[in-house]
């Protein structure tokens, strides 16, 4: 059973598109993660399901109801904004009771709910606190707590994490997580973060111009991405780009970049084209035999190095383009270096540098 | 070593401290000569028996308070004021209010509507009465002869004479004059509330009210705390939209604390006695205002 079906969903701004036709099924318990870079329409989408903005076309259905005009507080919803929007007038508990007040709640059942959802989050000791003695971690516990104690059928997060401090985001994610595994709510998160998108979800819905770019487990996304921008958006640092000719002969199939350096791949489709080549940071190492396909050797003269801790990313030319690579540290001495490095060429791609689609 | 820092520290620091108090001089002496002289001033011959034909300045005493309490006259204005603040003030809130949240969302020509709403606000008040005692004239004004359409025959309503209208035309003039005021400064705190808070508490489960009384009317209070105090002092003064309406009448029946205290000084001349009904006004003031200022928690 399917907790939230959107269907041919369009969102318009005076003429201005915003959402252009989502098509939407997410099934009930899962976290499903929507991320794209900011103007791709995933916080109005979310604005959209939780009913505070209108529906130019199509339906959304939560629980198997149609909800189009349907009022927000109608809809069995909870949400948590990005800034908090806590009641900066009441206390803790009178924040995360109000919605069981405005319904009816009887008394003794808000108090135990309140304590329940407090316990959860670890914020019993904050209950009679006002919003604005809180920081930003215990504040985004609280916002959480008060959408967590209706028991609503649909959780929604807007950027719930992008005020926190780097430190704290790490740690309010595994809450979140932990959270989900508890509840078993299905969960709605919106995020630019693809470092948030990939850890938290089930699935990731990946928006581009306000629509559908791929969607699927973050694993899917990464390692079978359906366009060029999807191959980009996800994994840190991001996917290397290379114009190549793509030469299909007798003896196999071959990129060949600009610079004249030419590589065998291990399969790939009919015919001689122009591709861009894609290879991720992740996918070189200096020891062919770590790498779980076919390795393909590049000779790298570093650039630029960059250490991180364990691991280092250099950066070298290939085919008349800057590329970036991940090493373990020890395994790269500074600039100027010159270095065999083996590429695990079977998880390369190749994306058609018209239409962005991955061959 | 750490001993001569410190000393050249203090003997540095103590000409600083008498020079910010010599800076700052010229601008107290002119403030307690045009402000506090005057009040001591009146204070002063609100003891003696001053009047403008009259220049006796010999002391006499409380007399002049004591006449406060019989002058039956004094205590009718005080009340007229008091029934005007009572009735136009909760009025200008609940239409300023309600004229601020229809602005609240976005229109075509919103800003324009603002502007021409504001124009009762920039016309001065005893402009707007003289304009409303023509518009309410029983013979040339339109008024009435509006009323007499409706009515199918003419009227001859005299709004600034017959007893049962005077003040519902006093009352209709301050309201249309200060309702903008009250909007424009609702509209602005309204606009700065924060929308995810009023989203928050739709999707909690909150209806209109609920949000209105919980979320919005918290946030904007203190503005709107303001609005009312500025607002209520201004009705407690109500001089000009009266005094061209109807100034004072019928008879005394209009006349509110300001109007009297304006009769008894400048068409009686009685000085003295005016200033006594002035510190009265100041007393009663200081009082109201700063329990309401208590009250609002606007001195936190």
């Amino acid at each position: 059973m399917s907790d939230l079906k959107i269907t041919r969903l369009h969102k318009r701004y005076g003429l201005v598109p915003a959402v252009r036709g989502i098509d939407l099924d997410v099934p009930s318990g899962e976290f499903t993660v929507l991320v794209g870079p900011s103007g791709c329409g995933k916080s109005t989408l979310l604005r959209m399901i939780a009913g505070l903005e209108e529906i130019s076309e199509g339906t959304i259905e939560i629980g198997g109801r149609v909800v189009n005009h349907v009022r927000p507080r109608d809809r069995d919803i909870a949400m948590v904004f990005q800034n908090y929007a806590l009641y900066p007038y009441m206390n803790v508990f009178e924040n995360i009771a109000f919605g069981l007040r405005a319904r009816k709640t009887p008394q003794d059942e808000i108090q135990k709910r309140v304590k329940r959802a407090a316990e959860m989050l670890a914020i019993t000791g904050l209950l009679d606190r006002l919003p604005r003695q809180l920081s930003g971690g215990q504040r985004q516990r609280v916002a959480i707590g008060r959408a967590i104690v209706r028991n609503a059928k649909l959780f929604l997060f807007d950027e719930p994490l992008s005020n926190l401090d780097a430190q704290l985001r790490d740690e309010m994610r595994s809450e979140i997580k932990r959270l989900h595994q508890e509840l078993g709510t299905t969960m709605i998160y919106v995020t630019h973060d693809q470092i948030e998108a990939m850890t938290l979800a089930d699935r990731i819905v990946l928006l581009k111009d306000g629509l559908i770019e791929q969607a699927g487990t973050p694993l899917d996304l990464y390692e079978r991405p359906a366009t060029r921008f999807v191959a980009g958006f996800l994994g840190s640092p991001k996917m290397n780009f290379i114009p190549a000719d793509y030469v299909r002969d007798g003896s196999g199939a071959a990129v060949k970049f600009a610079d004249g350096t030419a590589l065998a791949l291990p399969r790939g489709p009919e015919g001689n084209r122009p591709v861009v080549f894609g290879i991720r940071p992740q996918h070189f190492s200096r020891d062919p035999g770590s790498l779980s396909g076919q390795a393909a050797r590049v000779r790298a003269t570093v650039e630029l190095l960059q250490p991180t801790g364990s691991r280092a990313f250099i950066t070298f030319p290939l085919g008349g383009k800057p590329i970036m690579a991940e090493l373990a540290s020890h395994d790269v001495q500074g600039p100027g270096e010159s270095l065999d490095l083996y590429m695990d060429i079977g998880r390369a791609v190749l994306i058609d540098p018209e239409t962005g689609r991955v061959l | 070593m750490t001993v001569t820092t410190i000393d050249s520290a203090t003997a540095s620091r103590a000409p600083d401290r008498n020079f910010k108090y010599w800076v700052i001089a010229p601008a107290i002496f002119l403030l307690l000569l045009v402000g506090l002289f005057p009040l001591v001033y009146s204070l002063i011959i609100s003891f003696q028996h001053l009047t403008m034909t009259e220049a006796d300045t010999s002391f006499v005493g409380l007399k002049n308070y004591a006449h406060l309490f019989v002058d039956t006259r004094l205590w009718e204005s005080l009340l007229h004021t008091v029934i005007i603040t009572v009735i136009a003030l909760p009025l200008e809130l609940v239409f300023g209010m309600a004229m601020a949240q229809l602005f609240l969302e976005r229109m075509p020509g919103r800003q324009i509507f603002v502007s021409l709403l504001m124009l009762p606000v920039v016309i001065s008040p005893i402009v707007a009465g003289a304009t409303w005692r023509l518009l309410l004239d029983n013979r040339y004004g339109p008024i009435n002869q509006i009323i007499g359409w409706f009515a199918g025959h003419p009227m001859t309503l005299l709004w600034n004479v017959n007893p049962n209208l005077v003040y519902p035309a006093i009352i209709f003039c301050e309201i249309w004059q200060w309702t903008p005021f009250m909007f424009l400064i609702l509209l602005a705190a309204l606009s700065n509330v924060d929308k995810s808070l009023t989203e928050a508490a739709e999707i909690d489960g909150a209806g209109y009210w609920r949000v209105f009384f919980k979320i919005v009317l918290p946030s904007i209070w203190p503005v709107m705390a303001i609005a009312l105090l500025i607002r209520g002092l201004d009705l407690v003064r109500i001089f000009d939209i009266i005094w061209s309406l109807t100034a004072g009448g019928p008879g005394t029946m209009t006349e509110t604390i300001s109007i009297y205290t304006y009769v008894q000084g400048f068409s009686q001349f009685e000085t003295s006695y005016t200033a006594a009904i002035a510190f009265l006004v100041i007393a009663l003031l200081t009082v109201i205002v700063t329990w309401a200022i208590r009250r609002m928690g606007l001195a936190k």
